[in-house]
C-alpha cells in the first residue's frame, strides 16, 4: 500500500480515521443524553435545543467553521477560556479537526438514536420502575439494549460525515499536515491543480471503501444487537 | 394570455436578450461586479457571470459548460483549456496582473520585514503564518517561489497553516489568528482588518496574470462587444482603483 501512496497521503488517511473516530468516541455520550432528553422529557427551551442541534445540517459547513473559529480560535472567546483554564488548544491542531467534525455530524447521530428511544415502549421503562429499579438502572437494563442498534446506525452515520467532513475542518483549523490536513483536504488539494485527477482519485477510493467497511460493519453490528433483543436476552 | 406569453418570451425577443455568460475567477468578484454595472449603463446586452475557483471552472468548461468567457486567476488553467481546444487561441491575453503582499492584524500589527529573517521569526513566535494552499492554489504556489527566493522558506514552513483559498487566509489574519499571512495586494485591500507589512518584488515568483480568452462555442457580437469592454479605459479604471495591476503598464 505504501508503494500507492506517499507518506503525506498516509499521513492523511491515518489522521481522517484519528479525527473521525475521536469525533464519535467523544460525541457518543453527549448524542445519547441530548437524544434522550429529546425524546422522553418536557422541559422548557426543548425546541431551542432541538434547533441548535440541527443547526449544522442547516449552516453551510464554512460558515460552521466560522463561528468555530471564532467561538474557538485563540482570540475566540471560548477558545481563550480553555486555553488559559485546560492549556487546550484547537486552533489549527487535530483536537480541533476533532470538534469540527464531532459538531459537523452531531445532530446525524442524535436523529438516529432519538428514533430508536421513541420507539421503545414506555410502559416497559414504567414496568422496570414500579418494579423498584432506578431511573439509571432502568436506563441501563432496559432501554439501552433496546436502542442499541440505534445507537450503531448513529454511531456509524456520525462516523462516516466526520470522514467526509470538509467546509467546517478547513475554514476552522485550515490544512496542515499531519495536524489537520485529513483525507477531504488532501483531494481538494489535489483537485486544485491540473493533472491532479488520478491522485485524487485514489484518495477518493480509499474513502469509499472505509465508509463501504464502516456500513457493513454496522449492519453486522445491529443485526446481531437486534437479534439478541429477539432471543429476549 | 398564450399569445401574450408567446409574445414576451419567443424567438425573437431571446435572441436578443441571450446574456453573454462569463466564468471568471473569485478574486475578481468586487472588481468585475463594477465592470459589468458599468457596462450594463451603456448597453442592453445582459452579462452574467458565475464566480468560483479558477479550478472549478475549468472544470465546468472541459464538461460543457455553457460559458461564452472565461477569466481564470494563473495561466495554467488556461493552458490546460487551451490544450483541450476550449478557446479560441487568438483570443487569449493578459487582462489583469496582481502582487503578493506581507499582511498582519491591524489590531496586533508587528514590524516584521521580508529582508529580516529575525523580524519575521520575532512576529510569528510559535504561531501559524496564514496563506493559501502552497501546492495547489495560485497564491500559496506564488508565496511559496518568493519565500523560497528569498531564502525564508524553511524557516516559515512548519509554521504554515494552508487555507483553500487566499480569501480564507485573509480572514485568519484579520481575526488575529494568525500573526503574518500572504495575500495579494487587492485582497489586502479589501480589508481593513489587516494591514499591508511589506510587499514581495515580482521578479521572485512566476507572474501574476489573469489571462482571459473567448470559449470556442459559436462567439456571437454581444459576446466580442462585452470581451472587447474588458479592455477599455473605462474598465482598466476600475480594475486599477481595486488594486490590479494592468500588464504592460509601468509598475509591473
Amino acid at each position: 500500500m505504501s508503494d500507492w501512496f506517499g507518506p503525506e497521503e498516509m499521513q492523511a488517511i491515518s489522521l481522517s480515521l484519528k479525527v473521525a473516530l475521536w469525533a464519535v468516541v467523544l460525541s457518543l455520550p453527549f448524542g445519547i443524553f441530548t437524544a434522550y432528553a429529546l425524546a422522553r422529557w418536557q422541559f422548557r427551551g426543548k425546541q431551542l435545543l432541538n434547533g441548535l442541534v440541527h443547526l449544522p445540517l442547516i449552516l453551510p459547513p464554512v460558515v460552521t467553521g466560522y463561528l468555530l473559529l471564532l467561538l474557538f480560535g485563540r482570540r475566540g472567546p471560548v477558545g481563550a477560556w480553555l486555553e488559559e483554564t485546560l492549556g487546550l488548544v484547537l486552533a489549527f491542531r487535530w483536537t480541533g479537526a476533532v470538534l469540527a467534525a464531532a459538531i459537523m455530524a452531531f445532530p446525524l447521530m442524535v436523529r438516529a438514536i432519538r428514533l430508536a428511544i421513541e420507539a421503545v415502549d414506555p410502559r416497559l421503562e414504567e414496568a422496570a420502575a414500579t418494579l423498584g429499579a432506578r431511573r439509571l438502572a432502568v436506563f441501563t437494563t432496559i432501554t439501552l439494549p433496546m436502542i442499541l442498534p440505534g445507537i450503531i446506525t448513529g454511531a456509524i452515520l456520525a462516523f462516516a460525515k466526520a470522514m467526509g467532513e470538509f467546509g467546517a475542518t478547513i475554514t476552522f483549523v485550515s490544512n496542515i499536515p499531519g495536524q489537520t490536513q485529513t483525507l477531504p483536504s488532501a483531494i481538494y488539494a489535489f483537485l486544485q491543480v491540473p493533472g491532479g485527477e488520478a491522485s485524487a482519485l485514489r484518495l477518493v477510493l480509499i474513502s469509499v471503501a472505509i465508509a463501504l467497511g464502516a456500513l457493513f460493519f454496522s449492519e453486522y453490528l445491529s443485526r446481531r444487537a437486534t437479534a439478541r433483543i429477539g432471543n429476549g436476552q | 394570455m398564450l399569445a401574450l406569453a408567446l409574445g414576451l418570451f419567443g424567438a425573437p425577443v431571446s435572441l436578443a436578450a441571450e446574456p453573454v455568460v462569463v466564468f471568471a475567477a473569485a478574486s475578481l468578484k468586487t472588481a468585475l461586479d463594477e465592470v459589468a454595472k458599468t457596462y450594463a449603463n451603456n448597453t442592453s446586452i445582459g452579462v452574467t457571470i458565475s464566480y468560483a475557483g479558477s479550478s472549478a471552472l475549468a472544470r465546468q468548461v472541459e464538461n460543457g459548460a455553457p460559458a461564452d468567457i472565461f477569466i481564470s486567476a494563473n495561466s495554467a488553467w488556461m493552458d490546460a483549456l487551451g490544450e483541450q481546444g476550449l478557446i479560441v487561441p487568438e483570443s487569449r491575453r493578459d487582462l489583469l496582473g496582481n502582487r503578493l503582499v506581507l499582511i498582519a492584524p491591524t489590531a496586533n500589527a508587528s514590524n516584521a520585514q521580508l529582508a529580516d529573517p529575525d523580524s519575521i521569526a520575532g512576529a510569528l513566535r510559535g504561531e501559524r503564518f496564514a496563506m493559501a494552499l502552497f501546492n495547489a492554489v495560485p497564491a500559496g504556489i506564488y508565496a511559496r517561489e518568493a519565500l523560497e527566493a528569498l531564502g525564508l522558506w524553511n524557516m516559515v514552513q512548519p509554521h504554515i497553516a494552508q487555507t483553500s483559498n487566499v480569501r480564507a487566509a485573509l480572514r485568519l489574519v484579520s481575526l488575529g489568528e494568525a500573526p503574518l499571512g500572504i495575500v495579494y495586494a487587492t485582497d489586502a485591500r479589501a480589508d481593513t482588518g489587516v494591514t499591508v507589512l511589506d510587499q514581495f518584488p515580482p521578479e521572485l515568483h512566476a507572474p501574476i496574470l489573469y489571462p482571459v480568452a473567448l470559449l470556442s462555442r459559436e462567439v456571437n457580437h454581444d459576446t466580442r462587444e462585452f470581451y472587447e469592454y474588458l479592455n477599455s479605459p473605462e474598465a482598466t479604471d476600475i480594475f486599477r482603483a481595486h488594486g490590479f495591476l494592468i500588464p504592460g503598464e509601468s509598475g509591473e
